[in-house]
């Protein structure tokens, strides 16, 4: 089955959902955990309980990843929204919290400081750390007039979250590196070239704008 | 190592990542020095939770499907009682804990008498074998799971509901020969006075919980 962009997936499957194909719903589903594989996997072995901190030991991997993936298929279940930046969201709250979940094996004795494995669980909660930032973003999308939704708009939708977290960066050298990595998806070599800049700059720019947008997608500044 | 060659092992991941070479993260971990791992792997996740999936080629596709990790995945999602019974199994193994544990954990957890712990367990050996249908399992019996396995309820609902029970195939079309009717007949009168008869056993509340739907 080739390669189908998430956005496409997302909307296939938000539309079989409407029209009661729960059968046609769950193999788009499938496509896209399919798709977010290499992202479930990469979270689990970069995982951090505490910034900077350690992780999930490296012979628990596989076990971790496995049941972070089972956790993403059975997501399906009460996940309706279209755009790939909710979805993504979602995803990452969901592979965390299963790396959390993991990680409560290793870590029940140790006392946990902010941040970690006992603030973050509501059993019945679906509360995630992208709840304020999404929430702000409705409120944009709110006032802007319905006129503005053009075509171009429509089909950019799929990267509207993450093109607005980029448009909050004060900085104008980080938004500018982040557009052309996130949205054009160029190399960091391509980024040099086209602004004329050392690599260097580039890398640079890259981490720091990288570790903004994450920022404010998580706290909304 | 300095922070620029922090900041170039990262941009090479997030090259490798939007060209779809499928970066690994450990290779790129193991590439700077022990001290600079930690703010390194939290520059990689920054980036992987809003990353652009790539345009995966069909043959990386393919070697997703066929990934250890994946395709028994894909495979327990399509069986009758969805994902719930890998799932179960999973959940309970990193807790290191057997169905009599967690039967005894129900017991409790759900105030019911203290000798229903064994007809507990025998209905979740039920669950984790596939042979339970999920969309009959009472909510309180997968509140009090979500509880003792720290997991929302809805990723448990959702893990059963996945299954070809609660997703019935299309109906097939086909044409009876004109006496099925006639022929049919006595079986479904046996079949219907077989499900009015009252069992002998009598059904108690785990079997409500089990079986009395949510």
């Amino acid at each position: 089955m080739p390669f189908e962009p998430d956005h496409v997936l997302l909307g296939r499957f938000v539309d079989a959902h409407e029209r009661g194909d729960l059968a046609v719903a769950a193999t788009y589903w499938e496509r896209l955990a399919v798709n977010n594989f290499d992202r479930v996997k990469n979270t689990v072995k970069g995982f951090r309980f505490s910034p900077g901190g350690p992780g999930i030991p490296p012979d628990e991997h596989g076990s971790a990843a496995s049941e972070a993936f089972l956790r993403v298929i059975a997501m399906s279940a009460g996940f309706r929204k279209r755009e790939t930046g909710r979805f993504y969201a979602a995803l990452a709250t969901c592979v965390e919290h299963a790396c959390q979940d993991f990680g409560r094996k290793e870590l029940r004795h140790q006392r946990r400081s902010a941040g970690s494995l006992d603030q973050r669980y509501e059993p019945d909660g679906d509360a995630g750390p992208y709840d304020a930032a999404l929430a702000a973003y409705d409120a944009d999308l709110r006032r802007q007039s319905k006129d503005a939704l053009d075509e171009e708009a429509s089909r950019q939708d799929a990267e509207r979250l993450v093109a607005w977290g980029i448009a909050q960066i004060k900085n104008d050298n980080h938004r500018e590196v982040l557009e052309l990595t996130y949205l054009e998806k160029l190399s960091g070599q391509a980024i040099a070239d086209r602004l004329g800049i050392e690599p260097n700059n580039v890398y640079k720019r890259r981490e720091r704008g990288v570790l903004e947008l994450e920022r404010i997608l998580r706290e909304q500044h | 190592m300095s922070s620029t060659d922090r900041d170039r092992i990262l941009s090479e991941f997030i090259d490798a990542w939007n060209a779809g070479r499928r970066p690994d993260v450990d290779d790129y971990l193991a590439r700077a020095e022990e001290r600079e791992r930690g703010e390194l792997a939290d520059a990689l996740m920054a980036f992987l939770r809003f990353a652009p999936t790539p345009e995966y080629s069909d043959e990386a596709l393919a070697e997703i499907r066929a990934d250890p990790i994946v395709a028994p995945a894909l495979a327990a999602a399509g069986e009758r009682a969805g994902l719930l019974p890998t799932l179960f199994v999973r959940l309970r193994a990193r807790l290191g804990m057997s169905n009599a544990d967690i039967a005894g954990e129900l017991v409790s957890s759900l105030s019911l008498p203290g000798d229903r712990a064994a007809k507990t367990e025998a209905y979740l050996g039920r669950l984790e074998r596939g042979e339970l249908e999920p969309s009959r399992i009472s909510g309180r019996v997968f509140d009090a799971l979500a509880r003792l396995f720290g997991v929302p309820r809805a990723e448990l609902e959702g893990a059963g509901d996945l299954g070809s029970w609660t997703m019935p195939a299309a109906t097939p079309a086909f044409r009876a020969e004109d006496d099925a009717a006639k022929a049919a007949a006595p079986h479904l009168d046996l079949l219907a006075e077989g499900l009015a008869t009252p069992g002998s056993a009598g059904r108690d509340e785990v079997d409500d919980l089990f079986l009395g739907g949510r």
